[in-house]
């Protein structure tokens, strides 16, 4: 098999170029040159000092913003294949079952002072979130359940119905809060962004998303078995519903994780990993690793997009996940007998 | 200045059409709005609500603040007002004004959604529009406020002090060169970076203040600026809206990459109240003698009403010193 190797290749080239792009196209024009005087200085030592403005427009705001939507779409989609393996599925996503919007609702009750904050703000954050994630696709997964199997369609409507009660607690708490900037604010949650990234940011959604790869890779044989269905894995001395706990909660921690740091964005895990199956196959082994390079470069392009689309102004990038993924999820809804591969 | 000519056009349509003591027929009288719509109005009007709280100031400037029957929720001044009963203007409480039965609903295009007419014409309510997008119109406000509240000569007063304090602001601050006009950058949000576009009356309150404002030219009327512009444009001085007791190290918690911005470099990141320059109305002055300060310490010292000369209808305002003395 020559070709995943060839899309893995070709993915992470066109990766490489998705951030040289995302570095040097921004809100006000910077010299192409001048910007990758930046990166040789800063990364290889080469080349004189650059001018310190442009410095810190390439290094310090536009290089953390495009690591964080790698880490953002990546860690989405992987967690999309994860859900969609979990339900033997491909319209599963965090998003649409909800752990999104339960994140987001957990992260903005402690963002406006209703949790109180039991370890540093940088770390209860993401617990909030991930609480808040965990509560919303338990009760999904409850109402789903229907003996042992679960099914699609209550699955997707229990995660409908728990995102819209999710995302209206967290309009309840932002709009009753003294927050001067309540819309942007309920913006920030519903939609999510990536404006506020900082290398400082990035350490604990870095560091849970690779976790979440890692694990991701490391299981791919017992989610490969997965996929064929919960008998027949079991069949092969599989502990199934440990497997499937454990996935849920992977999932939920890292979504958890990603939302307190950029809000909801939705979609990613949805169209990514569908994609890359049409390119390499069902196997988690290849799947898993050009998943996660697909969402990096996707969420990259929308983030993109989002900051230049208005003159002067900046959109959630979430508006253009949805507008991308809405259309992508409705086409799927019609392929009833959708098979994996 | 098209603003202006339209100001004025405004004002003398209000004046010929506003002027029911000239008419014989003392049932009603009509005038035209900042909206062009034509709004009936009793002879005179005694009970009014004011929607939005610079039309509140322009109506006590005009000598009309006893008129006001209730107010908005977001109304705090002059003081008189805290006794007045408050409405929410956001969205409109319609029970709550129509039970102020007022002969007159001040509103304004920059706060009130002009939707709401509607409801009021279906209440019965007469509702005027006011639209500000110049500083003139501020001062052909007042006087329009008097035409409608009676109160004619106290207004034209209030709006010609006002005015010639303005003008005398400008005389001091016109013989600046350009070289020492600061480069003004005026922000109303410090996480997110709301400020100022196009078409602007604050850029004319920076001005006239003795700065030259950034974001004059840009296209959108509210831009959102990005942390990269303010790094590109340099400004010499930032003008927060954000209160007086602004901690202006908080600017550089929120955006580490400005270090190196003029206005950090030399401590030149001011902040004033909200109200002195993004309410169009009387106390606009007070900023920009508060601006005028901040930009030119050398020229202008003392307290902010010594410079130009005082104007008779200012009240005194507890909080208007910057955060940092320069």
């Amino acid at each position: 098999m020559k070709r995943p190797w060839l899309v893995g290749a070709g993915l992470t080239s066109v990766l490489v170029l998705t951030i040289g792009a995302a570095v040097a196209v921004g809100s006000t024009a910077t010299a192409w040159a001048d910007v990758y005087q930046v990166l040789a200085h800063r990364l290889f030592g080469l080349g004189p000092a650059p001018d310190p403005i442009v410095d810190r427009i390439v290094w310090r705001l536009r290089l953390p913003r495009a690591v964080l939507a790698c880490v953002m779409g990546g860690g989405l989609s992987i967690i999309g294949v994860a859900m969609q393996t979990l339900v033997r599925n491909p319209l599963a996503e965090p998003y649409i079952l909800g752990i999104s919007s339960g994140a987001s609702a957990g992260a903005s009750l402690f963002y406006l002072g209703f949790l109180p904050p039991l370890l540093s703000k940088t770390l209860t954050m993401p617990l909030a979130a991930f609480a808040g994630g965990l509560a919303s696709i338990t009760i999904v997964y409850l109402v789903a359940r229907d003996g042992v199997r679960v099914s699609v369609a209550r699955l997707l409507l229990a995660g409908v119905a728990m995102s819209a009660l999710m995302a209206s607690i967290t309009s309840f708490v932002t709009f009753s809060s003294p927050e001067p900037d309540k819309l942007r604010a309920v913006l920030f949650w519903l939609l999510g962004s990536l404006s506020g990234a900082r290398w400082g940011l990035l350490p604990i959604p870095a560091v849970t998303t690779a976790l979440g790869l890692g694990a991701m890779l490391v299981l791919a044989r017992p989610l490969d078995a997965l996929l064929v269905g919960e008998e027949p894995a079991q069949g092969l001395g599989m502990p199934v519903e440990t497997l499937k706990r454990g996935l849920i909660v992977l999932a939920t921690l890292v979504t958890g994780t990603l939302v307190a740091v950029s809000g909801a964005i939705g979609f990613v895990g949805l169209i990514v990993p569908h994609a890359v199956r049409l390119l390499v196959g069902v196997p988690h082994r290849r799947l898993v690793p050009l998943s996660f390079v697909g969402g990096a470069i996707f969420l990259c392009w929308a983030d993109l997009a989002a900051r230049t689309a208005l003159p002067g102004q900046e959109l959630p990038v979430g508006i253009l996940t949805a507008l991308c993924g809405v259309p992508f999820f409705l086409a799927l809804l019609r392929q009833r007998a959708y098979q994996f591969g | 200045m098209t603003h202006r000519s339209i100001g004025l056009l405004l004002l003398v349509v209000v004046l010929t059409g506003g002027c029911g003591d000239a008419a014989p027929d003392e049932a009603s009288r009509t005038v035209v709005d900042d909206l062009d719509r034509t709004v009936a109005l009793a002879p005179s009007v005694r009970r009014t609500v004011s929607l939005a709280p610079n039309l509140t100031e322009i109506a006590y400037a005009a000598g009309a603040g006893d008129r006001l029957v209730a107010i908005t929720s977001s109304g705090n001044y002059p003081p008189p007002v805290d006794t007045l009963p408050h409405v929410s203007a956001l969205p409109i409480d319609f029970e709550a004004v129509a039970a102020q039965e007022p002969d007159l609903v001040l509103a304004t295009d920059q706060i009130n959604a002009p939707g709401d007419t509607d409801t009021f014409e279906a209440l019965d309510v007469p509702i005027y529009f006011f639209s500000f997008g110049s500083v003139n119109d501020i001062l052909s406000g007042i006087e329009t406020m008097g035409q409608l509240l009676g109160t004619e000569a106290a207004a034209a007063d209030s709006a010609e002090a006002l005015r010639s304090s303005l003008d005398a602001l400008r005389a001091r601050t016109d013989s600046i060169p350009d070289a020492k006009r600061p480069r003004v950058l005026v922000l109303v949000g410090d996480d997110t970076l709301y400020s100022f576009g196009r078409g602007s009356y604050v850029h004319t309150l920076v001005e006239a203040a003795g700065g030259t404002s950034i974001t004059a030219d840009i296209e959108n009327q509210a831009p959102t600026l990005s942390d990269e512009y303010v790094l590109q444009e340099k400004p010499d001085v930032i003008l927060g809206l954000w209160g007086p007791d602004y901690d202006p190290n908080r600017l550089l918690d929120l955006h580490p990459t400005w270090d190196v911005v003029p206005a950090l470099q030399n401590d030149r990141v001011f902040s004033v109240p909200t109200s002195l320059i993004a309410r169009p109305g009387p106390r606009v002055l007070r900023g920009t003698r508060l601006l005028a300060r901040s930009l030119h310490p050398d020229r202008f010292s003392g307290t902010p009403d010594s410079i130009g000369h005082a104007p008779s209808s200012s009240a005194p305002s507890p909080s208007t010193s910057p955060s940092t003395a320069p």
